[in-house]
């Protein structure tokens, strides 16, 4: 109540001030309670600065307002609250979700074709019977399309599989084991932390040698950061641990190299069946920059069908994939729960933004006898309209901003159990508080204008 | 003056829209063009809201404020290349209102 009659006096001193701007500083005969500076001269802009100051003194009705009245304003605010976690909350993870999936995808490289046995996307009509029948790339193959490509930059082999490493008591099983040619670090983008990358001798001979991904690493040497030059054992056999792959942290496709074990190709095939599916062979073959991926592709169907003796009406028996295939699907994907999320928030903040137009009428009603001394004394319609627009504002923009600092606190919290990236970004905030603004100036415009149109006379008599 | 009905009509079609666009301004398409673009898309259906409030109580700054904000979007439109039939037909439905308020303009109030 304090707050009020504080504010209703230092809405007379602006009333004073207008009208004494109106018929001259010198005449003035309006006097207030509040301190007034009879000196005090305004800039020749003065309609502009009224405004502004207008505008200052609305925020500060509003604020009181909402102040006086602590659990309807608490209240009111909720719904925007959990409208605005529940959109920001969605958006965040998908975009964490998507950002971590891009970053495995561009690790696979953007401009890379794969060839394997089968193709990583299929329509309803799927003639996986005929597919069944395909051989798996050969590591004689990587060297045809070395010596026939024009477009390629970089051409690498890779088999896979899960093998158990030891190092003396400390045993890692299932870990990740490939084996590559030289080349694959032109294809994968990855970094060594320590040690070094194989050298071309150590591929072809087949040294036993290995690097190892950071996960790896903890489990064979938990107490060991520099294990360089450390023998290990990769199922059995002997192999040097020659560099240590870079942290990665979590990947969503779950080709981290913070798994892996690699090892030359010469070294793995004595540990893993080449001629397996099992063991996932591939080539992946990196264009040259300016070299488009249908321009690799049709050379490449080319190369490999003369590589495989295919006869010109017989189908191709193998796959060329492209890493765009695995980003379009998760497009589709991450548009589902986007859009999921935008409907569940959209009603939320829905159902908040009529809380806060209801509260804005009630608070209409209640002020009516108020806002009609106001007009009395010469407060404008558009004073009167800001006033009720800054409150509803304000009592969204409130509510947005604790629904982002709910979101900022979860992102806080779940960055310390999950190994992925998860951030509140700058384009979610902006959105966060935009929103608010706009359920602020739809939902209270209503109220506020209707306050603006009420006859003093009537507005003074209504209790 | 008293409100036209034409004026009832095209106020009450206005709000329909802003309630099926106002959920656009945070949908992943919109969010997708640039961190800003929600915030200046949903400022302008705010505007068009406050607009149609203005219409509605028959007042000469509702028709202004629907010319600003139509010129307004219709740049940001044309700014992210949306020439799509929702975008052509919504600037000829606009242009046709545009000729209904026009017409009733000069009996309109001038105040708040």
């Amino acid at each position: 109540m304090n707050a009020q009659i504080f504010a209703d006096s230092h809405f007379v001193y602006l009333i004073c001030a207008h009208l004494r701007d109106i018929n001259g500083a010198s005449n003035s005969k309006f006097t207030s309670n509040h301190s007034f500076n009879e000196d005090k001269q305004f800039p020749c802009n003065f309609t502009s600065m009224l405004f502004l100051t207008l505008l200052k003194e609305s925020v500060f009705f509003a604020w009181h307002s909402l102040a006086a009245n602590k659990l309807r304003t608490f209240l009111s605010l909720l719904g925007i609250t959990i409208g605005i976690f529940a959109i920001i909350i969605v958006f965040t993870i998908v975009d964490s979700l998507e950002n971590n999936i891009r970053g495995s995808i561009q690790s696979l490289g953007d401009n890379v074709v794969f060839v394997q046995k089968w193709p990583w996307t299929f329509g309803p009509n799927y003639p996986w019977w005929k597919y069944m029948n395909r051989p798996v790339p050969a590591y004689d193959e990587l060297f045809d399309i070395q010596k026939k490509t024009k477009t390629a930059q970089a051409v690498a082999f890779r088999i896979g599989g899960r093998k158990t490493m030891k190092y003396k008591s400390n045993i890692v099983e299932n870990a990740s084991l490939a084996g590559v040619s030289y080349d694959y670090y032109k294809i994968k983008s990855f970094e060594i932390q320590e040690g070094r990358y194989f050298t071309e001798g150590e591929v072809s001979a087949g040294y036993n040698v290995c690097i190892l991904g950071s996960k790896i690493a903890n489990g064979l040497f938990p107490n060991n950061p520099y294990p360089i030059g450390e023998q290990i054992k990769i199922a059995g056999k002997k192999a040097y641990v020659i560099g240590l792959f870079k942290k990665e942290g979590e990947s969503m496709l779950g080709n981290t190299m913070d798994h892996q074990v690699v090892v030359p190709y010469n070294f793995a095939r004595l540990i893993l069946d080449v001629k397996s599916e099992q063991s996932d062979p591939y080539i992946a073959v990196k264009a040259k920059p300016g070299v488009s991926n249908a321009q690799m592709i049709d050379e490449l169907t080319g190369i490999m069908r003369g590589v495989r003796h295919l006869k010109p009406m017989a189908d191709d028996d193998f796959a060329l994939n492209e890493t765009n295939l695995i980003s379009k699907n998760f497009d589709v994907l991450f548009d589902i729960i986007g859009m999921a999320g935008w409907i569940i928030g959209g009603f939320s903040i829905l159902v908040g933004g009529f809380g806060i137009a209801n509260i804005m009428f009630v608070s209409v009603k209640e002020r009516t006898n108020i806002i009609g001394i106001q007009k009395s004394l010469g407060a404008k319609n558009y004073f009167i309209l800001l006033q009720f627009l800054c409150e509803s504002v304000f009592l969204a923009l409130i509510g947005g901003i604790i629904g982002l600092l709910l979101t900022y606190g979860i992102t806080f919290l779940a960055r310390g159990s999950i190994d992925m990236e998860i951030a509140l970004t700058k384009s979610n905030i902006i959105l966060g508080i935009t929103i608010s603004v706009l359920i602020g100036i739809i939902s209270g415009f209503v109220p506020a204008y209707s306050a603006s149109q009420l006859d003093p006379v009537e507005a003074i008599r209504s209790t | 003056m008293k409100r036209p009905l034409i004026i009832t009509w095209i106020c009450i079609i206005g709000f329909i829209s802003i309630i099926f666009t106002f959920p656009a301004v945070f949908s992943p398409s919109v969010k997708k063009l640039g961190d800003f673009v929600p915030a200046l898309y949903g400022f302008l259906v705010a505007g068009s809201f406050i607009a149609y409030i203005g219409l509605w109580h028959m007042k000469q700054w509702g028709v202004q404020l629907f010319l600003v904000i139509f010129f307004i979007k219709t740049l940001f439109l044309m700014s992210i290349n949306d020439y799509g039939p929702g975008t052509i037909s919504g600037i000829v439905f606009s242009v046709i209102f545009t000729g209904v308020f026009l017409k009733f303009y000069p009996k309109m109030d001038l105040n708040l």
